[in-house]
């Protein structure tokens, strides 16, 4: 018989049983094709017990050189009390061996788990990040936490004498779900480097880029700037982490004369053709006078939209009436939020008729008094584009296990028709000649394909008078290409550009040249019979 | 009186046999449990070595992932243009692989109802 069995059994087994941390590793994210945009690298962090901690000066400056610091800020961190202190967390693997060289008493190391964004900048406001514990912190990263990442656990692994652990064969480490991104990686660097161009051009104050497939929602490039260095998420300011083409919104200026358009046609109260006489300049609308840019004389319907006349689009609007001017601008998704799987979406605004004032019906139809998100915009365009449809923007296109398995797939969102494909197609001609000679945004029009959009140019209000401003503007240019056939829909935004003003000279040039190189990326073939290419690339 | 048998020559040898054999169980089970220790420590090593080299793995990953970039590959060129996407108007590829053509896109070829 054994005296004291349980006690000395217990002691036993402190020595050679050890209860390890399960690692659990967030799942990567790629781009739609598989190129990786979120990683983990496995880095070590050291700690310090104090009550082992032995202060030797020399090796003490080389920690204290090798992380940057002052002996004394490191000597700070270290208590009287406790067992444990973080010293450096997820060090460059270069720093940490040369720490460990240094042998100090006390010191110690983890190897921790650290979230690495290849790409830096890159679809930062789609990506997100996440802290220093891998806690989620916007984008991508926080609305699909619950498939990215992976709860660890303990596990009970057995040590000899010497503490080494004997090879146990459990699971060290699990992983969470891997994301597959609809954005491309190529089309997002292409609208980055054009919308960075731009915003230097016009020395504007930011800008956004949305990029989509208007068939079926998918994002394949959003960009904001100001944007971040993802890898320094947490010392961005709010301004830079801003996903303006969704937590932002603006008065859509004339690209909301959509509203006006679509209602009238699927209404059959106007056809392209029917006549405007603009000839005053000006319309009075509740003791408020509505200028044009430049005086027209009659205008068709179609070149009201052509040449965005203002008081054209506010007699469209006035026979349309208020309740169905507000019915088709909720129809097209405005004041409603879109549904993208990214956080802060907001829902944008417009007010129902009975609260409309005398002057609404003047500014309503012209994209005053409404306040929208570039997304939203780009989502009633695409309808144009796609026959009819309301899509569901998305930016995550499937979610796959560990183990490869496809968990989700959201390749067919859900999509409504809200217009007829006769009314899509006539308001498609209509926009295709916004482009042409005589319209407001030529300098949108590309080599070899027909482009459909509308320019937008809209004064920002100013929050000390709250009332509009005469410098601050918003230029935008919303469309999709090939007209006839689209391949991408595409809004581009720019905020207080400086020089210029007009949606025409400021976006659409934008428009123009991140189109042609997508649609080159793309293979898109060019429709004018007469050009025939230099070179013909077999693949 | 009675006389005692002295045991054989057989049973010795048997009593000896047993004897060394049960001796070399014992060494046999100590050789053996030693042994299944050392392929523990073997199979141990072998584990941190494959986490370190997992570990490297993924740092070079993320390098070549970071390098391989298509905004790096714009700007390694040596001249400030960088890589240029080629003119659509000039150049046409065809491009026998579909299988990176998710894009296609036609009213054509959907079948969109209508209401």
């Amino acid at each position: 018989m054994i005296f004291n069995h349980k006690i000395l059994a217990n002691s036993a087994r402190k020595q050679y049983i050890k209860v390890e941390d399960i690692q659990a590793r967030r799942g990567i994210i790629v781009d739609r094709r598989g190129r990786e945009l979120a990683l983990n690298l496995e880095l070590d962090s050291v700690y310090c017990d104090p009550q082992n901690f032995t202060r030797e000066n020399e090796k003490l400056g080389t920690l204290a050189s090798l992380m940057g610091q002052k002996p004394e800020a490191i000597l700070a961190k270290i208590p009287e009390q406790g067992r444990f202190v973080w010293l450096g967390r997820k060090m460059e693997p270069e720093k940490a061996e040369k720490i460990k060289s240094l042998k100090i008493n006390g010191l110690g190391f983890l190897t921790e788990a650290k979230r690495y964004y290849p790409k830096s900048n890159l679809a930062s406001h789609i990506i997100g990040f996440v802290g220093v514990d891998n806690q989620s912190l916007e984008g991508i990263e926080l609305k699909y936490d619950k498939y990215l990442k992976a709860n660890g656990g303990k596990v009970i692994v057995e040590r000899d004498a010497g503490g080494r652990i004997l090879s146990s064969g459990v699971i060290t480490e699990i992983k969470g779900n891997n994301i597959v991104l609809t954005i491309d990686e190529v089309l997002q660097q292409i609208i980055e480097k054009e919308l960075d161009k731009a915003m230097s051009k016009w020395k504007a104050a930011a800008g956004s880029v949305i990029m989509m497939d208007p068939f079926t929602g998918e994002i394949l490039a959003l960009a904001n700037l100001p944007d971040y260095d993802l890898n320094k998420g947490s010392s961005a300011n709010a301004s830079e982490r801003r996903n303006r083409a969704i937590t932002d919104c603006y008065e859509p200026g004339s690209t909301f004369k959509i509203v006006i358009g679509i209602g009238a046609l699927e209404e059959k109260i106007l056809k392209p053709n029917s006549l405007f006489d603009v000839s005053r300049g000006g319309i009075e609308v509740g003791g408020k006078t509505i200028r044009d840019v430049h005086k027209y004389g009659v205008l068709t319907f179609k070149e009201v939209i052509q040449k965005s006349s203002n008081v054209g689009s506010i007699m469209v609007g006035m026979k349309l009436g208020k309740e169905r001017l507000y019915k088709y601008a909720k129809l097209l998704g405005i004041g409603e939020k879109t549904g993208i799987d990214l956080p802060g979406e907001v829902s944008g605004w417009i007010r129902p008729p009975e609260k409309w004032s005398a002057t609404s019906i003047g500014a309503i139809p012209i994209g005053q008094e409404v306040a929208v998100t570039p997304l939203q915009i780009l989502r009633a365009y695409s309808a144009v584009a796609n026959g009819g449809y309301l899509v569901t923007p998305h930016v995550v296109k499937e979610i796959i296990s560990p183990d490869g398995r496809t968990i989700a797939s959201f390749n067919d969102r859900d999509k409504i028709r809200i217009i007829s494909s006769r009314t899509a197609e006539t308001f498609r001609e209509i926009l295709k000649s916004v482009t042409e000679e005589g319209g407001t945004g030529t300098l949108a029009s590309i080599d070899g394909n027909d482009v459909a959009g509308k320019t937008g140019t809209a004064q920002m209000i100013n929050p000390a008078t709250k009332r509009y401003s005469k410098e601050k503007y918003v230029s935008s240019f919303v469309g999709f290409v090939p007209a006839d056939n689209p391949r991408i829909a595409m809004i581009v935004v720019i905020y207080e550009p400086r020089g210029q003003i007009y949606g025409g000279a400021v976006a659409a040039p934008v428009f123009r040249d991140i189109a042609n190189q997508a649609l080159s990326y793309l293979k898109v073939p060019i429709e004018e019979k007469q050009n025939k290419p230099d070179i013909v690339v077999m693949r | 009186m009675m006389r005692r048998k002295r045991p054989g020559f057989l049973s010795l040898t048997l009593k000896s046999f047993l004897v060394i054999l049960l001796i070399a169980c014992v060494f046999g089970i100590v050789k053996l449990r030693s042994d299944f220790l050392k392929l523990e420590y073997s199979i141990g090593e072998l584990e941190n070595k494959k986490t370190n080299a997992l570990r490297e793995r993924k740092l070079l990953l993320a390098e070549r992932t970071s390098i391989l970039s298509f905004a790096k590959i714009t700007t390694a060129q040596p001249s400030q243009e960088g890589f240029i996407i080629p003119d659509r108007v000039k150049v046409i590829s065809i491009d026998k692989n579909k299988k990176y053509m998710p894009y296609r896109a036609s009213l054509e070829k959907r079948n969109l109802d209508e209401p």
